[in-house]
């Protein structure tokens, strides 16, 4: 069974993570991602990005886009077999939600 | 106004409608809508060069959603050309909203809040400004060839 070769370099990815987070700020509350396959079948990369409340009430049109440049920037996603996908949520839609997955 | 631009501004709509009474199908359908505004951007941009006016539409219902999501990578990675990066831009867009658009339709279990469809109104918006600005340039002409099916060179 094929596997890409993102599924090997997790501590890269976090390392990565870990930079993004520091050059954006405090927006960035935290920053989960997995591997798996998207809808149509291809190995992508599935970030979920949890925001200050404010970021995600107010500044989303210049956050988001900077989260998905500096994390490009950081990753050869090519390189790593895999697409990337960005989901972004608030801090209290996560307190309401209470979903593991982004915790 | 064209179909793109209409549904565009029906997403818009359903965006500002659904987050206000909390009505998650609203929201689904704002998510939804907003995708299928980018998808006949394009379409109508491939479509509109053709010469047959009334076969447009025809033409137009050839497009598969799966082999739209082509990737793009520049020439070099390291340092795009300001266009290279728009395309970069449109073609991550597009792929979120395709992506966003299948669970909104198919995935019952997704508890959805605003800013999955703040977002997906931005990712249009990226797609829609981004698009315009380049549409003319060559390579971007080639990849909506690609997005269309079209093997290169």
């Amino acid at each position: 069974m094929y596997l890409p070769s993102a599924v090997t370099k997790q501590a890269e990815i976090e390392a990565a993570i870990a930079r993004v987070q520091q050059s954006i700020g405090p927006d960035v509350v935290r920053i989960r991602y997995e591997i798996g396959e998207d809808w149509s079948g291809q190995w992508a990369i599935f970030f979920r990005i949890l925001l200050t409340d404010d970021a995600a009430r107010r500044h989303l049109r210049e956050v988001a886009p900077k989260v998905v440049w500096e994390l490009a920037r950081q990753l050869d996603f090519p390189g790593m077999g895999v697409f990337p996908y960005h989901n972004f949520r608030s801090v209290s839609e996560q307190s309401m939600l209470q979903e593991p997955a982004w915790a | 106004m064209g179909l793109a631009d209409e549904l565009f501004e029906d997403a818009h709509f359903l965006a500002d409608k659904g987050t206000a009474d909390q009505r998650r199908t609203m929201m689904r359908r704002s998510i939804s809508t907003a995708y299928y505004a980018a998808f006949h951007l394009f379409v109508e941009d491939f479509v509109e060069h053709w010469e047959f006016p009334d076969q447009r539409a025809r033409l137009g219902r050839m497009f598969g959603h799966g082999k739209m999501c082509t990737g793009f990578t520049p020439k070099d990675k390291k340092n795009p050309t300001s266009v290279e990066q728009e395309l970069q831009d449109v073609v991550t867009a597009f792929s979120q909203l395709q992506k966003d658009r299948e669970r909104a339709d198919y995935d019952g279990g997704w508890r959805l809040v605003k800013t999955d469809v703040d977002d997906a109104i931005r990712l249009a918006e990226v797609v829609f400004s981004k698009w315009r600005k380049i549409k003319d340039e060559d390579i971007a002409r080639h990849h909506l060839l690609s997005m269309f099916g079209a093997r290169s060179d």
